[in-house]
């Protein structure tokens, strides 16, 4: 490939080194700044020290000042805040068109973006208004020191390999990752920052926002639960999710699934776990008549513990569980259940008020 | 309603496999299908023209092979398909993609004098990106809503577009034409019949444009239009878990292992006074 750029009449030249400093963009909702958001800070301040700049958190919405705070006690170091009455409804190319015109006035040479719905919605159109490239899913960054490009990796064709995307003659850089793919950065209360007020032209919507109504109030996210009993293929059939309930209700977890149990209609599509679907951080992860495939197994890299069974000594999931029971679920699950009953009754008394049962010490 | 559907021909990533050496992608033998969450688009757009009639017609950018995808959907019920083709439109990433396809999209426009709608897949099994939808709008300077479930016509050139994210569903309105990625597993693909495959092929052929026809310029579409660079591959690095493995077949036994391995470790499985 040679190394000068082909010039395409659709944008301008641009030259990197007026391009400085890396955006983290705050996805809000209802006056409430999503945790996934400020988990972009983390690799955000990492790349900052590597490239020896300033992070920054940016916020767009209405009447929303107060969120800015949460971007300086997770780590920015200032904060760009469009605070507009015509923001107050969401609309994607909207809220694009602002990120644009700050990108273009200020030159960042990254922008970090939460893998929310909302803003996976909206980053493209971002991307395309500047005529920049976009990475999408990363779960890796590294900074090549010669060229101070953003080295993007991210999973091509399956899980199993990873390619490192780099944008060598474009500026910002843009990339996105999925929620719980990065760690949340300790808060710390003491942290300030400064806060640059900038005005911008928001276009008009073309639509109106006529309903929203929320999804299930008091659902546990999947995102964010302690404990996740997960139902494979093995599973069988419909009827072996109540098994698998309960056995989450003992737990304080909830159920989700693999692909294969989501395609059989045994669980909705938003209980997905794996490269397409969500990526999770439980303490505990029970896989159950999951087989372990590199899809699979990308969404739990971050549980802290992964418990197996399967009725196949030989399954791969083994090799990616920290404890393995072979055998049949039907017979496992309710030994279990059983079991914690019993060390349940055992010790009644460090029980009493105690709802959700999995816990870090 | 005029519709046109974006439908890409993906390679069956189930049996995708690598060069260990090289890190590339093996090609051969590897079969391609219509994207699956395309099919879910297909059915929306259809689903739509029965309710309010018009015609539904598929595009595609992808090498010659993807006529049988095209093949497929008109199978379906899709009243025409539009093959986009051209060496130089290889390599593209998502910006080059989009540019490629808008320019597309006005033509099919112009041709017909009216667009209405322009319906995605959420995202390919084969690159999960989800950015064409919305680049693709962007190019066309039209709006656009992803993760829809449902859309209704209004009066006045509108239509309700109901669509769910993380914790909330939200209705908006929006004027045609507009874009819309439709949520994936949202709907159930109808089957292809064969009828249709035969008479869209005796009456309809697949169109295929070539950069001859679209004239874009070579500097904006493919690997040269493309700002990201795929630049090395590696495998992904394993996380280190402690991979014991309880094989006695009693079930109690197990139980109480699983148990005694949770009691030794930082992680209290049933609850209690830590926190
Ligand atoms: C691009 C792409 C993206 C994908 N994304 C995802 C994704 O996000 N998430 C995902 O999960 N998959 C994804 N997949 C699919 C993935 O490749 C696998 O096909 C899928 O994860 C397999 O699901 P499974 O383990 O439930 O089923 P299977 O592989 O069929 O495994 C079933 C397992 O159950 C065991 N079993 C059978 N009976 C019992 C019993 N009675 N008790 C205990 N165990 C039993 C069997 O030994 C077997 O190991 C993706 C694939 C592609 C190509
Ligand atoms: N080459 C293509 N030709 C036509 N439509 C495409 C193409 N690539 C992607 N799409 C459409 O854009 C959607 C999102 O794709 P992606 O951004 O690649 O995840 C797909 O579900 C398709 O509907």
């Amino acid at each position: 490939m040679s190394e000068k750029e082909s010039s395409c009449p659709e944008w301008e030249d641009v030259e990197k080194k007026d391009y400085r400093g890396i955006w983290v963009l705050g996805d809000i909702h209802g006056g409430r700044i999503s945790e996934a958001s400020l988990q972009m800070l983390t690799p955000a301040k990492e790349l900052a020290t590597k490239l020896d700049v300033d992070v920054t958190g940016v916020i767009l919405g209405s009447k929303i000042s107060k969120v800015a705070r949460e971007m300086f006690y997770h780590g920015a170091d200032r904060s760009i805040l469009v605070d507009e009455p015509s923001l107050g409804t969401y609309f994607p190319e909207i809220y694009a068109s602002v990120m644009a015109q700050l990108a273009k006035r200020f030159k960042p040479e990254l922008i970090l973006i939460a893998g929310t719905m909302r803003c996976r919605e909206m980053a493209p159109c971002i991307a395309n208004i500047l005529r920049v490239g976009i990475t999408a899913d990363c779960t890796g960054f590294d900074v090549d020191s010669e060229s101070r490009d953003v080295l993007q990796i991210r999973p091509p064709f399956g899980a199993i390999m990873l390619a490192s995307i780099r944008t060598p003659f474009r500026r910002p850089q843009i990339a996105t990752a999925r929620p719980n793919v990065f760690p949340l950065p300790k808060r710390d209360e003491g942290k300030m920052g400064k806060i640059i007020r900038a005005e911008v032209d928001v276009p008009k919507p073309r639509g109106r926002l006529v309903n929203s109504q929320s999804l299930g109030l008091g659902r546990v996210l999947l995102e964010k639960a302690d404990c996740i009993v997960s139902a494979g293929k093995g599973i069988g059939g419909p009827e072996g999710i109540g098994l698998l309930e309960e056995l989450a209700s003992q737990l304080g977890g909830v159920v989700a699934g693999s692909r294969k149990a989501v395609d059989a209609g045994w669980l909705p599509a938003d209980r997905q776990i794996g490269q397409t679907g969500k990526t999770v951080k439980p303490i505990l992860y029970i896989a159950v008549g999951i087989s372990g495939s590199a899809q699979h197994v990308f969404g739990i890299r971050e549980a802290k513990s992964v418990m197996a069974i399967n009725t196949d000594s030989e399954a791969p999931i083994f090799k990616y569980a920290d404890y393995g029971v072979v055998g049949d679920y039907r017979d496992i699950v309710p030994a279990l259940i059983e079991e914690i009953k019993r060390t349940k009754l055992s010790r009644p008394n460090q029980l009493a008020g105690m709802e959700g049962m999995t816990q870090r010490k | 309603m005029q519709i046109l559907v974006g439908i890409k021909w993906v390679p069956n990533t189930s049996n995708v496999r690598f060069d260990p050496k090289t890190g590339a992608l093996i090609r051969e033998g590897v079969p391609s299908i219509v994207n699956p969450h395309d099919l879910d688009a297909v059915e929306f757009a259809l689903d739509l023209r029965d309710r309010y009639g018009g015609e539904v017609n598929a595009l595609s950018m992808a090498p010659p092979s993807a006529i049988e995808g095209l093949e497929q959907v008109l199978g379906m019920g899709v009243d025409s398909a539009i093959l986009v083709s051209d060496r130089i439109y290889g390599g593209a990433d998502t910006l080059a993609t989009s540019y490629v396809l808008a320019h597309a999209v006005k033509r099919i426009s112009n041709q017909r004098g009216k667009l209405d709608l322009v319906i995605f897949g959420q995202e390919t099994i084969d690159s999960s990106t989800a950015h064409i939808a919305a680049q693709t709008a962007s190019w066309l300077d039209l709006p656009y809503l992803y993760y829809v479930r449902s859309v209704e016509i209004k009066e006045n050139g509108f239509i309700a577009v109901e669509r769910w994210l993380e914790d909330e569903k939200t209705i908006y309105d929006l004027p045609l034409p507009a874009v819309l990625g439709v949520a994936m597993k949202s709907r159930e693909p109808r089957p292809v019949r064969l009828i249709y495959k035969i008479r869209a092929k005796a009456e309809k052929p697949i169109e295929i444009v070539t950069n001859e026809i679209l004239k874009l310029n070579p500097n904006c579409v493919g690997l040269k239009g493309s700002p990201t660079w795929v630049s090395k591959i590696d495998y992904t690095p394993e996380v280190k878990r402690k991979r014991e493995v309880f094989m006695d077949p009693d079930a109690g036994k197990a139980a109480k292992w699983l148990m005694q391995k949770y009691a030794d470790e930082d992680i209290n499985l049933i609850g209690g006074a830590h926190r």
